[in-house]
This record gives structure tokens, C-alpha cells and sequence, in this order.
């Protein structure tokens, strides 16, 4: 060979290995290797195709019932202006079960058109973009709704010598993720959260006001270090091309000042808040109706502009009628609170979250609650 | 053999162990225990396998190749083979007749307990000496200890009846003796038959790995072992160890006694010879039983008790040989965690498939390559190479044979010795595919079940999310299930008996070697 094939020789294999070796990365996500990236996405393919197998043997699967939902389901920019409510849930059986959803869907006959799922930020697998079961909802002709936490202690020191050590990475945390020093992770989400296509929503670190319960709450973050780190997230989303997320802006409207949290017009899609009746069972609670936790923030909620969301929405049994609380509620939601375009039912047996014992939110085994939520909810059947 | 060869498996099996380490260290990761009980017996098997396939690494590594030596002349030089009733006299014509025709000067000793007078007359055409020895106990073994009392010659090659020696046979190996301390001298074993079925060609195939870098890689470690047929051994050597060992695996057992008592053995890694593997189903089964009960007495009686003078490469090749037939006891729980799975729900461990495949994939590569770069090694690579298939069939159809051949062994039960079948034996179809049959219809079973339960009894709501763990159970139980119908062709085809004996087409003058 002469020399100049030798060196083209040799500039073509570079350039070859180099191209492979980013393409593999590019695979890959930084918690995750390309393999295992690629064998989530081709077991969830799998469930796809059989979930359309049996829906040939088998006539009216779920999708077909929710076809009213499909302009809204494929389209990003409806979804930002709803002109219909839309019903969802959260069942504690998910991820590796939507059968819970579709049983309080049939208890109540009215459609679950969101489905939400929680997803925490770490290193592990179950932490990293959760493909499976948004396809799963996405297989069901549901729209998801995943609520992301930025767990930051869940990255392993190790792996990352990027970030703070473990002890003091809470402290300002939401700075680091303003800074940069997490994109190796929300990079790696947000490519894949491109790549899935169909529009979905993100419930991105909420309750960022309440300085009791998560680490990014106000005890360790500054106001302007939150809204520093949404924009930045939402920026890395847009630049991956994940413009199919949709941003649910989230705090908790028992605590003072949660407005001054909004990241901005340009950042939120949504705004939401929970709504949980916790009755006498915690020190700081009594039995409360909607209108005392919501209907005095209703306004300030409806101010930005933005369709507003119950992402959370449920009543413990101890206390008070909890029939009367959702017919209250649910009969004369659309008329009293005409901003609201989206409640999500909070239905699971074991939270532990907030009180110290486990506490059951689900109503399905309560035939009276279940009967009083069928008969409030004529509005949201399609 | 060239450095770089050795500097290459070397690296591959560096990267292979640091890939098994990683295996491990994710393996047994807390939150992966399933139902602890199966977790326990699936870490078991699946911790068997790699460890299999590291002491084949291991063995790889010190591979090596004997230097040829001239045979001096002036060795005094016994041949000894055996015959017992019911073996096939056109055989042995065969056999003396390959016998007579090696160069090396040595006399031929038919050690014969047939009282039939056909075979002395034989012997005798063949210029070979008829000892009769009747009633002899210890099978095969003990007729050789007799007729080694009997002769006198300082060389002594034991010859299994069904194999014809080429006339160099002897020029190849005895240079090897000029070294004092060899107490014996194994060739490699080759087949003539091995084309003429499918149980044939499978049980040559397992035989190949095995006689080529298998056995080059026990020399390297320094205990390259005796395999009944085709073993040169000093007299002096055996009477140190009071004789030729008896029993199932008296080979190996004659093998271990001899490097306990400090003698090297060399191993010609050349194709000295061919003789017969089993053609039929049942004959390979019973062969196959013999050998996993004998082999144990490596492990339970030999190893523990010669340990201390064996050096620690001879002990953990002999280790590895003495627990080769474990593989009869973890096949069967591979089996079944599918279908515990599919069934019950039960599950042993609770891994992501995925990242299992991610984690285990370098430790495949490394052995696939491995075993690729091993083919250079077979000592007959014209014949040898390939991706032997049928032989792994078959080794997954063994075992029941492998586990029977175990629990024989824990209990000390004997299996009576049976010399292995020479001609094809017309067995019935069920009695000997049967547990491949029932494995098929379990799984047809258990395919329709699990097709009913997704088509409606599983709701809309966990239908794609339970798809992967449901099919990748599923495909899991269908390797095996693959594998098996290797040996339900085998059984078939063992219905009926061949129409020729496989020596009537052999022409000993033709058979192999140099001057062929």
C-alpha cells in the first residue's frame, strides 16, 4: 500500500471506531449501558405487539372506548389548552400493574384518561426513564403523567465524581442541578423521554414549597435556586428535542408564598396541587372539605393562566362522611372551578409518605363512596 | 506453541475472569433474592456453569504440546487388549491384524476370558499371544493386572479392542519413556464410526474438545490423564501403585495414583488410532451412566485421599474432573424455574433481564471466542472443527443419566460394569426418549396455558408490562426444549439397527496413518 492509503486507511477505521463508540454512548444513558437502554426499549416493543395481537383476537380493547381522547392524546399543543376536563388516577399497583386503573375506571364509569406513575431520580434501574410503563398507558390509549423527584441522594458517589459527595448534596441541591452537575442524568431522560414521542406530562419536583417532606423543599433550596433548576431542566429538555413534555408546574397551597415559586409562562405548562383530606388522623389535620383546601386557592391557581390540574386527589375514611366529601367535591367541580382540566384520583392501600402509619386512600371496597363518585362524575363521561 | 497464542488466551481469559468477577459482584446484589430457597439452588447451577467455564479457561491457559522423541530402539514393548463373551470376532480380526502391522518390535497379548476357541485361533494368525484368563474378578482391569503378572516387558500399551492402531503407533510414543520419570504416555482417541448417526457424530463431538486442548491443557498442569484406551504405561510405574486401578474409572484412577506417587505423564495430542463410539441411543446412555458413576470415585475416594501429594494444578484438574457430572444435578433446576414461573409465579430472583444480558455478555464472548481460538488446537482439525451441536444435545439429554450416575455415587451403589456396547443395540423408541418427550409435552402445555391466560385472562392493565418477564420465561423454557429434540432424533433413529456391522468396510491397510 502507499502511504497516502495507508493513512487513509487508517483515518477511515478512526473515524469508524470514533462513530461507534459515540454511537454506542449515545445509546446508552449514563446510568444505564446501550444494551440494556436497548433491551428496555425492545421488551416494551414486545408488550406493545402482543397487547395489538390480542386486540385483533379480541374486539373492543380499552383504546378504541377512549378514541374521543386521541386528538388530545397525540397532540402537544391541545393538551396545553384543554377544552374538556380530563379524569386520571394513580394506582399503587404501577409499574407493574394498570389493572387497578381500569378496575376504578369500571367502578365509576367515567374514563381514566391520565394515568401517573412516580419516578425517582438515582442510579438504579427502576430509576432510570420508566419506557415500559408509559408505553404500557400509551398501549391503553391513556395519556401518562410521570411525577419526578429529584432524589439526588440516589446517585452513587462513585460513579459520579462530578457531583457532592453524598452528605452534603442536599444542601443547595437544586443550585447543582441549576449548574449543570446533573445533566449527565436528565440529558439521558430527556433523550429518551424524545424518543417515546407521544405527548406526556411532567410533574417535576413538587411540593417544592412544603420545607418538611422532600430534600428540595425551601429547607435546603432558596426560591430563586428552584426556579433556576426548573428552568434548566426544561431547557435540556428542549434542546433534546423533547418537546412532546408537557411541564406540570406543582406546590402545596397550605404553605404561604407558593406562588412566588412559579418558574414562569414561558416554563409551565400546567399548574397543580394535591388535594387530600388526611381527616383527624395527623396533628396538623382535621376533616376538611374541597372547598377549604382548594376553593380558597382556587383563584390564585387559575391567575397564571394555565390550565389547572388535581394531581393528587382523595380523602381518608376516618373522620367524616366520605361519601358527602366526594359528591361535594366532584358533583360541581366543573362549575365551581371552571380552570380545573384535570383531577387525578390518589388511589393507593400503603402511603407512607406524610403520616408515620400506612394509610389507605383507595375507595373501590367502599360501595357507598363508589356509588357517590359515579353519580357526581355525569360530566366527565364522553 | 507461539508466545502470542499463549499471551492471547491469556489476555482473553483475564478479561473473561474480570468479566465473571463483575458477574458476580452484580449476581449477588441484595435486592435480587427472589424466593430465598430458589435463589439459593438457581445461584447454585448458574454459579456451576461459569465455573466450568472458568476451569476450561484455566485449563486453556497452560496449554501445551509434548516435543516429539525418537523412539530408541531396544524398549521391550506388550500390547495388551481384551476380549470377553459376546464381543464380535470379526472385530478383533481387525484389531490383531492393525496390531501386527505396528513397526515397533512388541508382542501382541489377547487377554481372553470368551472360551471360545475361535479367538485363541485368531489370535495365533495374527502372531499375537492368547493368554486365557477365565474368571478373573475386576472386569478388564483386573484380566491386565493377571496378564502383567504373566509377561515381562518394560512398556506396556493397553489397547481397547474396538480401536485399530496405526503402524506408527508405537514410534510416536515411546521416545517419551527416554525421560525416567514418565510413569505413561496417552495418545488422543479418535472414531472411524462417528459418521453413521446421530448419537455417533454427537458422542464424537464431545470426545474432540476434550482430546485436543482438554487434554493438551491437563498436560500442561501436569496430569494429563489415562483414558482406558490407547495408555502406554511403564511396568515399573504400575507396580508402584500395586497394579492397574479396577473399577468404573479405573483410568482415572490409575491415572491419579500414579501422579500421587510422583510419575509425569506426557500426552501425544496425534491420532494414533480409531475406534468405535456408541452408535445407538441406549449404548451411549449406558456408557454415559458408567462414566458419571465412576467418575465420582475421583472425587470421593481418590482426591481426598492423595491430595496431599498431588501438586495444587493436579489437584484442582482432578477436582475439575472429579465433579465434571454435577451437571446432571443443575440441568434439571434450569428446567424447571420456567415453568415454577409460569406456573405458580414463583421466581428465584428478581433481576431485569436486560441487565442480566448486559452484565453476562462479556463472559459469553470470552468463552465463545475461547472456544473458537480452541479449534487450532483439535488434533484433527479436518474432521474436528465446527460448532459441535449434537454433542451439546446430547450432553443436555444426559441428565437424568449424569443425575442418576450421581445419587448412585453419594450412596456408593454400584452400577454393574457393562464394557461398552460395540455394535449398534436396537432400542425402543419411549424407554429412551421419554424424558425428552415429557419435557416437550410440559412445555406444549405449558405454551397453550400461558397463551389462554394472556388472550383473556390477564387484564388490559398488566398485559405489556408483564410481556417481558412472561416471554423471556417462556423463551428461557424453550432452549432447552431445542436442545431436546437432538436426542428424540436420536432415539428415533435408534429404532432400528444398522444393516452393517461398522468395521466390514474397513480396510485395516487403509484405516489411517503415515503409510496410508
Amino acid at each position: 500500500m502507499k502511504r497516502r492509503h495507508r493513512i487513509a486507511v487508517v483515518a477511515a477505521f478512526l473515524i469508524c471506531a470514533a462513530g461507534a463508540v459515540l454511537g454506542l454512548s449515545a445509546l446508552g444513558t449514563a446510568s444505564e449501558g446501550p444494551l440494556s437502554t436497548t433491551l428496555g426499549w425492545l421488551g416494551a416493543a414486545t408488550g406493545a405487539i402482543e397487547h395489538r395481537i390480542r386486540n385483533r383476537l379480541r374486539g373492543t380493547p380499552r383504546r378504541s372506548m377512549l378514541a374521543w381522547l386521541e386528538p388530545y392524546r397525540t397532540s402537544t399543543e391541545r393538551l396545553r389548552k384543554p377544552d374538556v376536563t380530563l379524569l386520571g388516577a394513580f394506582d399503587g399497583g404501577a409499574p407493574r400493574t394498570l389493572d387497578g386503573v381500569l378496575a376504578l375506571e369500571a367502578r365509576v364509569r367515567a374514563p381514566m384518561a391520565l394515568m401517573q406513575v412516580y419516578s425517582a431520580w438515582g442510579d438504579k434501574p427502576e430509576q432510570q426513564f420508566p419506557v415500559s410503563v408509559l408505553t404500557a398507558i400509551e398501549g391503553l390509549g391513556s395519556i401518562p403523567l410521570v411525577t419526578w423527584e429529584p432524589w439526588l441522594t440516589d446517585f452513587e458517589s462513585v460513579r459520579h465524581p462530578g457531583i457532592a459527595l453524598r452528605d452534603g448534596r442536599d444542601q443547595h441541591g437544586l443550585a447543582a442541578v441549576a449548574r449543570g452537575d446533573y445533566d449527565f442524568y436528565i440529558d439521558a431522560w430527556a433523550a429518551q423521554a424524545a424518543r417515546f414521542k407521544q405527548p406526556f406530562f411532567v410533574r417535576f419536583a413538587h411540593e417544592m414549597n412544603d420545607p418538611y417532606r422532600y430534600p428540595w423543599g425551601p429547607q435546603n433550596n432558596t426560591k430563586e435556586e428552584y426556579i433556576g433548576a426548573w428552568r434548566h431542566v426544561v431547557d435540556r429538555f428542549r434542546r433534546a428535542g423533547a418537546t412532546n413534555v408537557l411541564w406540570v408546574w406543582s406546590p402545596h397551597v397550605a404553605y404561604e408564598y407558593w406562588d412566588l415559586y412559579y418558574p414562569g409562562d414561558a416554563y409551565a405548562d400546567w399548574v397543580a396541587t394535591g388535594v387530600l383530606n388526611f381527616g383527624p388522623i395527623a396533628q396538623w389535620s382535621r376533616w376538611w372539605s374541597v372547598a377549604e383546601i382548594f376553593g380558597t386557592k382556587y383563584e390564585r391557581l387559575a391567575s397564571f393562566g394555565k390550565p389547572v390540574m388535581i394531581a393528587e386527589f382523595g380523602s381518608l375514611a376516618v373522620g367524616g362522611d366520605r361519601a358527602a366529601w366526594y359528591r361535594d367535591a366532584l358533583a360541581s367541580m366543573p362549575v365551581k372551578y371552571p380552570a380545573v382540566r384535570a383531577l387525578v384520583f390518589f388511589q393507593t392501600r400503603d402511603d407512607q409518605t406524610v403520616t408515620y402509619q400506612k394509610v389507605d386512600w383507595t375507595f373501590t371496597s367502599d360501595s357507598l363512596v363508589t356509588q357517590a363518585v359515579r353519580e357526581s362524575l355525569g360530566w366527565a363521561r364522553h | 506453541m507461539r508466545p502470542i497464542d499463549r499471551i492471547a488466551i491469556a489476555a482473553l481469559a483475564g478479561v473473561g475472569i474480570a468479566g465473571v468477577l463483575r458477574l458476580a459482584d452484580w449476581w449477588f446484589r441484595g435486592d435480587h433474592v427472589g424466593q430465598p430457597v430458589l435463589f439459593v439452588l438457581l445461584s447454585l447451577a448458574f454459579w456451576y456453569a461459569v465455573w466450568r467455564i472458568v476451569l476450561g479457561w484455566v485449563n486453556y491457559v497452560a496449554l501445551a504440546k509434548p516435543e516429539h522423541r525418537d523412539a530408541l530402539p531396544g524398549r521391550s514393548v506388550a500390547i495388551f487388549t481384551t476380549s470377553t463373551p459376546g464381543e464380535p470376532l470379526a472385530m478383533f480380526d481387525r484389531t490383531l491384524e492393525a496390531c501386527s502391522r505396528i513397526c515397533y518390535p512388541h508382542t501382541t497379548y489377547l487377554l481372553d476370558d470368551t472360551r471360545d476357541p475361535r479367538f485363541r485361533e485368531l489370535a495365533e494368525r495374527h502372531n499375537a499371544v492368547c493368554l486365557e484368563l477365565l474368571d478373573v474378578p475386576g472386569a478388564k482391569a483386573g484380566k491386565i493386572n493377571r496378564a502383567l503378572a504373566a509377561t515381562t516387558e518394560e512398556l506396556v500399551l493397553v489397547l481397547d479392542p474396538d480401536h485399530m492402531p496405526f503402524p506408527e503407533f508405537l514410534d510416536r510414543v515411546i521416545g517419551h519413556f527416554d525421560d525416567d520419570r514418565v510413569g505413561f504416555v496417552q495418545v488422543s482417541q479418535a472414531y472411524y464410526n462417528q459418521a453413521r448417526s446421530f448419537t455417533a457424530a454427537g458422542a464424537a463431538e464431545q470426545t474432540y474438545a476434550f482430546y485436543g486442548p482438554g487434554q493438551m491443557g491437563l498436560y500442561g498442569h501436569g496430569a494429563c490423564v489415562a483414558i482406558g484406551a490407547n495408555c502406554t504405561f511403564r511396568r515399573t510405574a504400575l507396580e508402584t501403585i500395586g497394579g492397574h486401578g479396577i473399577g468404573l474409572a479405573e483410568d482415572l484412577v490409575t491415572a491419579i495414583r500414579l501422579h500421587a506417587a510422583g510419575w509425569k505423564s506426557v500426552y501425544v495430542p496425534e491420532v494414533l488410532s480409531r475406534g468405535l463410539v456408541p452408535e445407538d441411543l441406549g449404548s451411549f446412555y449406558r456408557q454415559q451412566l458408567k462414566w458419571a458413576r465412576g467418575v465420582y470415585e475421583v472425587a470421593f475416594t481418590e482426591l481426598p485421599r492423595l491430595a496431599r501429594t498431588l501438586r495444587w494444578r493436579q489437584r484442582l484438574s482432578y477436582l475439575a474432573i472429579g465433579t465434571y457430572y454435577l451437571f446432571g444435578v443443575t440441568t434439571p433446576l434450569f428446567l424447571i424455574i420456567p415453568y415454577l414461573f409460569l406456573w405458580i409465579g414463583v421466581q428465584p430472583a428478581t433481576m431485569r433481564f436486560a441487565e442480566f444480558v448486559t452484565v453476562a455478555a462479556p463472559v459469553g464472548v470470552v468463552g465463545a471466542l475461547l472456544y473458537l481460538m480452541m479449534q487450532r488446537w483439535l488434533c484433527d482439525r479436518a474432521t474436528e472443527r465446527g460448532i459441535h451441536w449434537r454433542g451439546l444435545a446430547l450432553k443436555i439429554a444426559c441428565w437424568p443419566v449424569f443425575l442418576a450416575g450421581t445419587l448412585l455415587a453419594i450412596v456408593r451403589a454400584d452400577v454393574p460394569y457393562i464394557p461398552t456396547a460395540k455394535e449398534a443395540v436396537r432400542g425402543r423408541f419411549l424407554r429412551l426418549a421419554w424424558p425428552q418427550l415429557l419435557l416437550i409435552a410440559v412445555y406444549i402445555v405449558t405454551l397453550a396455558r400461558v397463551l389462554a391466560v394472556r388472550i383473556s385472562g390477564t387484564g388490559e392493565g398488566s398485559l405489556e408490562l408483564s410481556a417481558e418477564a412472561v416471554w423471556g420465561m417462556m423463551a428461557f423454557a424453550t432452549l432447552p426444549v431445542i436442545a431436546s429434540l437432538g436426542a428424540v432424533y436420536a432415539a428415533w433413529e435408534s429404532r432400528r439397527m444398522p444393516a452393517s456391522a461398522p468395521w466390514d468396510d474397513i480396510d485395516v491397510a487403509t484405516i489411517g496413518g503415515r503409510d496410508a
